[in-house]
């Protein structure tokens, strides 16, 4: 029974490998290998071996000055956060949220069998993203150090405290997410500011990664010192690694001791959790006079409450609202050093510059795909939009003005730093006003037009329109490629028209193409929409 | 109110609805019966404006649909079989929608919203998101909206399904009460208990072509619809 379960649970998490996302039907078998594979090469070959590198790096520094210890504790805590961070939505979704919690209770299945098996999920998935860190780890140091039978058998009960560990960690995280998800009002904002804390903070780390260690690794006798002296639990779990029995013994002891804890609470709570719905507080309704709005201002209204509604939706498609002003304000800050560094580097060329300021302005705009999937987000509830009083062509005018707000008022802050700190004549300080502002605009009217012609209304995830729509690839490669198309070709041409020409013949293109695709998408696109 | 003349819609090759010709007055109960897919759904959704139909004509007072869709959708309501209605919003809020693009003030919306949101009960869930509600509760909320802007004509598919009694009653109750006022209501269902109770005519559909309409007494004689209906399918 309980190979049965965990089957089913590792078949729902690999799911996307046997079957299409968007078409719900199964892969061939040379598709699903050539799936697998791939995971596997990333998983192996790109995460496991830029660990592999670093794990060589920290190796070589510790087991110079005879510190391997100090090499378990740091490869040990990125196992631990990789595996945490990795299972920990698996966990939430896998241990207190699965939807087939009725169906499978009300089975003659034992309730022991079913936490058994969710738990058993839960770690084979720890295993796997710690699992990159932690062999590498360990044969490195067999490798590189010391391979006795005592350091090996070391490495195993290390490798195995690490992923009961990460194992409760995830249990503990995974309820922490449940409680915050099920409890929280504007949970897609503070889930979008985790997300971006959470980036900003993976990106700080990557590129001070190298650095941190190559200090570590030059100063490892010192901060070795340090932290034996002010932190032997420390020092006692990276012994474990170099086969000290002792603290094999005690961290096995205090493991196990806290995983019957975990398994005792998880299976007093269970059912209870299992069984309950959403406890969040309810809001009393309150009858109050309600604002009036116009057609257009009511579908406005309506696209603004389904961006704001879901965190994948901000993320993934109007991450430029808040790339745009970031933007701007970096310039004021470190723009005039930055510009003025870069006009020289281009031989005194301040053309150049106020073409790549407008290009990378351009790019920023990119970033916003929101009209693009706005018509596919419409699913199920699409024929509340067909059967109301309201024309097409409004529906996608409305979609169509949201993003060019999203866009429009940002991209206005950042060409107002960009003017105030390039010191440029007051014609290109114009053209940079005016070249993204066009283009942002073409953007969207061209996000719009694929939206309406790539939509898709049946999808199991809103994923799949968000990210792995046709409508959204194009757009954003699209924009890209527009981008390149704008700014290379003056490199080439730039001395024989000048800026103003060349730039003047792109705004008539842009707007032009902007006037063509507004022109489809009120008549062909409203009336393609008015069938889907 | 009401009239579809030779409606004829294909997917592909095959004909969902064929030749199909009703006419509802104001006034009327119409109830549409029919076995799982015999064109029943595709019929309101062509009526409503959100499927075209390649032969035929629909005229809502008047309008056609094809020529007038807006103007048509403004004295319909439709309520579908499966309400998928906008999760990421609140009870309240969805009604306001709609409200806004029926262009109803606030004072009648209020008015509105309190007297049915109250019958059926909704009122303290109003605030609370979509996503949130039962299959009943949205169904309650489908219903609710449908009558806000006091439309002339309601098109309803499979409407009880997923109400508790007491709401099911409540919105047999308003039907009547809308039809009383000179409204009309074309709705399909496969409780003939319901439709031989509350329809004032009725039209059963099979493959696609109607095989009998008219008054309840004329269509069910001395039978029961059910034995009628039965009768019809066996043929």
């Amino acid at each position: 029974m309980l190979k049965v379960l965990l089957k089913k649970q590792l078949f729902e998490v690999f799911r996307g490998y046997f079957y299409n996302r968007k078409t719900g039907k199964a892969r061939s078998k040379a598709n699903s290998i050539v799936l697998f594979i791939l995971f596997a090469f990333l998983m192996i070959g790109v995460v496991g071996g830029t660990f592999a590198a670093i794990a060589i790096g920290v190796c070589i520094g510790c087991a110079e000055v005879n510190m391997g210890w100090l090499y378990f504790v740091i490869m040990c805590g990125f196992a631990l956060v990789l595996g945490a961070a990795g299972s920990v939505f698996n966990t939430y979704s896998g241990l207190y949220l699965p939807k087939d919690n009725d169906l499978l209770l009300s089975m003659p299945i034992p309730v022991k069998i079913l936490i058994t098996a969710r738990l058993l999920n839960v770690y084979l998935l720890g295993v796997m993203y710690s699992g990159v860190i932690m062999l590498p780890t360990l044969f490195v140091y067999w490798v590189i150090a010391d391979a006795d039978i005592l350091t090996v058998l070391g490495g195993i009960v290390l490798f195995l405290i690490v992923t009961i560990v990460v194992l409760i960690l995830s249990c503990l995280l995974g309820w922490v997410v449940a409680k915050i998800s099920l409890k929280l009002k504007n949970k897609s904002f503070i889930i979008v500011l985790i997300a971006l804390a959470l980036i900003g903070g993976y990106y700080v780390v990557y590129f001070q990664l190298q650095a941190w260690i190559r200090t570590l690794v030059a100063n490892a006798a010192i901060y070795g010192e340090n932290i034996k002296e002010s932190a032997y639990g420390l020092y006692l779990f990276g012994r474990i690694g170099e086969g000290d029995l002792f603290a094999m013994a005690l961290y096995s002891a205090v493991t196990l001791l806290l995983l019957a804890l975990t398994l005792f609470v998880l299976s007093r709570g269970f059912l209870k959790l299992a069984t309950s719905t959403s406890s969040v507080s309810k809001v009393r309704y309150q009858e109050k006079k309600a604002k009036e709005k116009s057609v257009f201002g009511a579908l406005l209204t309506k696209e603004f409450a389904r961006f704001i509604s879901s965190p994948a939706y901000m993320l993934n498609n109007g991450i430029g609202v808040l790339l745009i002003p970031v933007f701007g304000v970096f310039l004021l800050i470190k723009g005039d050093e930055l510009l003025n560094m870069t006009a020289t580097a281009f031989g005194g060329r301040t053309d150049l510059v106020t073409l790549l300021l407008c290009a990378v302005l351009m790019l920023l705009a990119t970033m916003n795909d929101i009209a693009a999937p706005s018509v596919s987000l419409e699913g199920k509830g699409l024929w509340i939009l067909q059967s109301l009083p309201v024309e097409a062509k409004t529906v996608l005018k409305a979609k169509t003005a949201m993003h060019l707000l999203l866009t429009f008022i940002p991209l206005l802050f950042s060409e107002i730093c960009a003017a105030i700190v390039w010191k440029a004549p007051f014609a290109e300080k114009l053209l940079l006003f005016v070249v993204p502002t066009i283009f942002a605009v073409f953007m969207t009217l061209f996000g719009s037009f694929l939206g309406v012609r790539h939509a898709i209304t049946e999808w199991t995830t809103e994923i799949i329109p968000l990210k792995q729509s046709a409508a959204v690839t194009i757009a954003l490669f699209g924009g890209w490629g527009f981008v390149a198309l704008f700014a290379l070709p003056y490199f080439l041409l730039g001395l024989l028209t000048g800026l103003a020409p060349y730039v003047a013949a792109w705004i008539v293109i842009f707007a032009a193409a902007s006037v063509l695709l507004y022109r489809w998408l009120v008549t062909k696109g409203a009336e393609t929409f008015s069938r889907l | 109110m009401l009239r579809i003349e030779n409606l004829t819609k294909t997917y592909g090759d095959k004909k969902a609805v064929d030749n199909l010709s009703l006419h509802i007055h104001a006034g009327e109960i119409y109830g549409f019966i029919g076995h799982n897919g015999a064109g029943k759904t595709t019929t309101l959704k062509c009526v409503v404006g959100i499927l075209g139909f390649e032969q035929g004509e629909i005229f809502i007072n008047g309008s056609s649909v094809k020529a007038s869709p807006v103007e048509c959708k403004k004295q319909i309501a439709y309520i579908p079989d499966n309400p998928d209605l906008y999760d990421y919003m609140s009870g309240i809020k969805y009604l306001n929608f709609v409200a806004d693009i029926f262009g109803v003030d606030s004072e009648t919306r209020q008015e509105r919203i309190r007297k049915y949101a109250d019958a059926f009960e909704l009122t303290k869930d109003l605030a609370q998101p979509i996503s949130s509600y039962s299959h009943g509760m949205k169904q309650k909320l489908a219903v609710i909206a449908a009558w806000l802007h006091a439309p002339k004509m309601i098109i309803m598919d499979e409407p009880f399904v997923g109400l508790d009694p007491k709401a099911a009653f409540i919105l047999k109750e308003m039907m009547r009460e809308h039809c009383n006022q000179g409204g009309a209501i074309f709705f399909s269902t496969h409780v003939l208990e319901v439709a031989e109770k509350l329809c004032d005519k009725v039209a059963i559909i099979k493959q696609g072509k109607l095989i009998q309409s008219g008054t309840m007494e004329e269509v069910r004689g001395n039978e029961s619809l059910e034995e009628v209906f039965l009768e019809l399918e066996a043929e």
